[in-house]
């Protein structure tokens, strides 16, 4: 079950409206381990000093920025310390804007804000008056050691809170190359309409079920066929390793005879039970080509 | 049973894994089945396999379950299974590394019985193939038309049209051979084996497909979109395309019984448009093959140009 990551209180003018965090999105990718290959155990990685090559020991590690090249000013936890925000437990609403001018490449995590039991009735007097006057509120919140900017916005009768990146860590599109050009060139009202045409003919409403990670798919099913030891790698080339090989229609006979057993009677396209197989078919498109009949002479 | 069993295919030992799971629950066909019917088809198959640059369709779990195409060749393969670099996947937008020529895929060749049994192993029930060899892409061997009945149109009315194709083709003189998709459709397979460009099938597909649809625009269409269907066979003709491919002769497919891809013959072609029935299982296909041969063999050893302007 998922778990609150922040607790504290939305506040708004004179109103304070407790609610935890939840995060809202659980991204889904493989995480593998690495091994040696020579003989699966597993990979450390070792602090050592690139100078001297020994490994450092964890408390002798401190942060340092490079000012210039090979040149280190040495920050301490104590310093960064000292200037972190301090903790909040509030969500301090600063103001509300449209939510269609924030772009959404600022939109960073997302969360579900969840009220507390006796906070329920503000909680959703809140929401419904934001959705109803269709603003988001622009909010500060102190998450561990950092203050975001963050949207909370209604969503379903829900409030979710995203935290957003600030404006000097948005790359602007006049430093990406071959951006800028683009808005000299010119179109024709007849180009145009073709491609809004396009457009229109791929049109369709937002189905994010539609859409999987079929990577991530076959490597969970690749995963999982090896963990049942259905191996069809190199041990197929070495059987030397293998227990007895055996002629192939001898290891198929058992099974499919087995298989065939076990479906006695039932007509599974065996050669002999064809010509039961049959009538039905053709019954089938003979009823096919009567009930096209009536149709053909209505039309 | 051992999870896994060593086997001898020719000189080639592989492990063939779960040999008694059901991967047609409807009828209870197991993978031994499938393995079984592959090693005995291989024969007949091979040949229309062999060169070309495979398209697996697995279903680890059986046919209910999902499915995925593999088109890169499993880096786990037995070492003689051979690779052959073949077109990119040119409408996989999301996944850059599968798109287009500049990154190509390593394909699978599947030259031997061994291979048919690995693959079958993979539980890659069906096999598609391209049109063209490797050492040759841009070269295509076959053109294809790929009939494909809109409900309530069935394989009877895609017998039907093949008919009228055959009747063009006689005119013009083409050999073509006729398969069943082991699905809801057909294929009609014209032989080249001779210099010619996918865009020359592409462009001879959609004009005869399109000379069909003039004929019986209530019967025929050669769009693309499921709304033109219903109760028309659609024609298939852009599965010429170089980065296409088609289920391969035999092969079986992924329905509720453990139907092939079987090649018929042109009386069976008109038998199946009275109604006869054109559904094959892989028990039937063994016999069959027994009793009649491949009935595609001519797919391979028959060289003709398309009656283009410049041949005429």
């Amino acid at each position: 079950m998922p778990r609150a990551i922040w607790s504290g209180a939305i506040s708004f003018g004179l109103v304070s409206i407790p609610v935890k965090l939840y995060t809202a999105k659980s991204p889904k990718s493989v995480r593998f381990n690495q091994l040696d290959g020579r003989d699966n155990q597993r990979i450390k990685q070792k602090r050592v000093n690139a100078s001297t090559g020994e490994e450092v020991p964890y408390d002798e590690i401190v942060k340092g920025y490079e000012i210039m090249k090979d040149t280190y000013v040495i920050i301490t936890e104590d310093e960064l310390e000292s200037l972190s925000p301090k903790a909040s437990r509030a969500i301090e609403i600063v103001e509300f804007v449209e939510e269609d001018e924030i772009d959404p490449v600022f939109y960073q995590a997302s969360y579900y804000l969840v009220p507390d039991d006796l906070a329920k009735k503000s909680y959703a007097l809140l929401t419904e008056a934001m959705a109803s006057d269709g603003r988001v509120a622009l909010a500060r919140i102190v998450m561990r050691t950092k203050e975001y900017l963050a949207a909370i916005r209604p969503s379903d009768g829900r409030l979710m809170l995203n935290t957003m990146m600030y404006s000097d860590e948005v790359v602007e599109p006049s430093e990406i190359p071959g951006l800028e050009e683009l808005d000299e060139i010119e179109v024709s009202d007849a180009e145009r309409a073709m491609a809004t045409t396009l457009i229109e003919s791929l049109a369709g409403g937002f189905n994010p079920d539609k859409y999987e990670d079929s990577f991530r798919n076959e490597v969970l099913e690749l995963i999982e066929r090896k963990s049942k030891g259905e191996l069809t790698t190199a041990v197929d080339s070495s059987p030397a390793t293998s227990d007895t090989v055996v002629d192939l229609m001898a290891a198929l006979e058992a099974s499919v005879a087995a298989a065939k057993e076990a479906r006695a009677g039932h007509p599974t396209g065996d050669a002999s039970k064809k010509a039961a197989k049959k009538k039905p078919a053709k019954k089938k498109a003979a009823a096919k080509k009567a009930a096209k009949k009536p149709a053909a002479k209505s039309a | 049973m051992a999870p896994s069993t060593h086997v001898a295919v020719g000189d080639r030992v592989l492990s063939l894994s779960n040999l008694d799971k059901v991967l047609y629950p409807e009828t209870g066909f197991t993978k031994s089945e499938v393995i079984d019917y592959y090693s005995r088809i291989a024969a007949a198959m091979l040949p229309h396999l062999q060169g070309r640059c495979m398209t697996l369709r697995r279903w680890p779990n059986g046919v209910d379950e999902t499915s995925f195409f593999e088109k890169r060749c499993p880096s786990h393969r037995p070492e003689w299974v051979p690779v052959s670099i073949g077109p990119g996947n040119e409408h996989e937008g999301s996944r850059k590394r599968f798109v287009g020529d500049d990154n190509p895929i390593e394909y699978c060749r599947i030259e031997e019985p061994a291979a048919l049994v690995w693959t079958a192993n993979l539980a890659a029930l069906e096999l598609h193939a391209p049109m063209a060899r490797s050492v040759d892409l841009d070269t295509p061997t076959t053109l294809v038309f790929d009939l494909d009945p809109g409900a309530p149109a069935t394989i009877v009315e895609c017998a039907q049209r093949a008919l009228d194709m055959k009747r063009i083709f006689d005119a013009v003189g083409l050999v073509a051979a006729a398969k069943t998709s082991g699905s809801k459709g057909m294929q009609v397979y014209v032989p080249l084996n001779t210099p010619v460009t996918h865009r020359e099938c592409s462009d001879f597909a959609l004009g005869l497909g399109t000379l069909l649809m003039q004929q019986n625009p209530e019967l025929v269409t050669v769009t693309m979109a499921k709304a033109q269907r219903p109760g028309k066979i659609f024609i298939d003709w852009s599965q010429n395309s170089r980065h296409k491919t088609t289920i391969a002769p035999y092969s079986l497919r992924a329905r509720p019984t453990p139907t092939v891809s079987t090649p018929i013959s042109w009386d069976e072609v008109s038998d199946g448009a009275d109604g006869a029935n054109l559904s094959f299982t892989a028990p039937d296909v063994i016999e069959r093959v027994g009793r009649l041969g491949d009935l595609f063999s001519l797919v391979n050893g028959t060289e003709q140009e398309l009656p283009t302007g410049s041949n005429h």
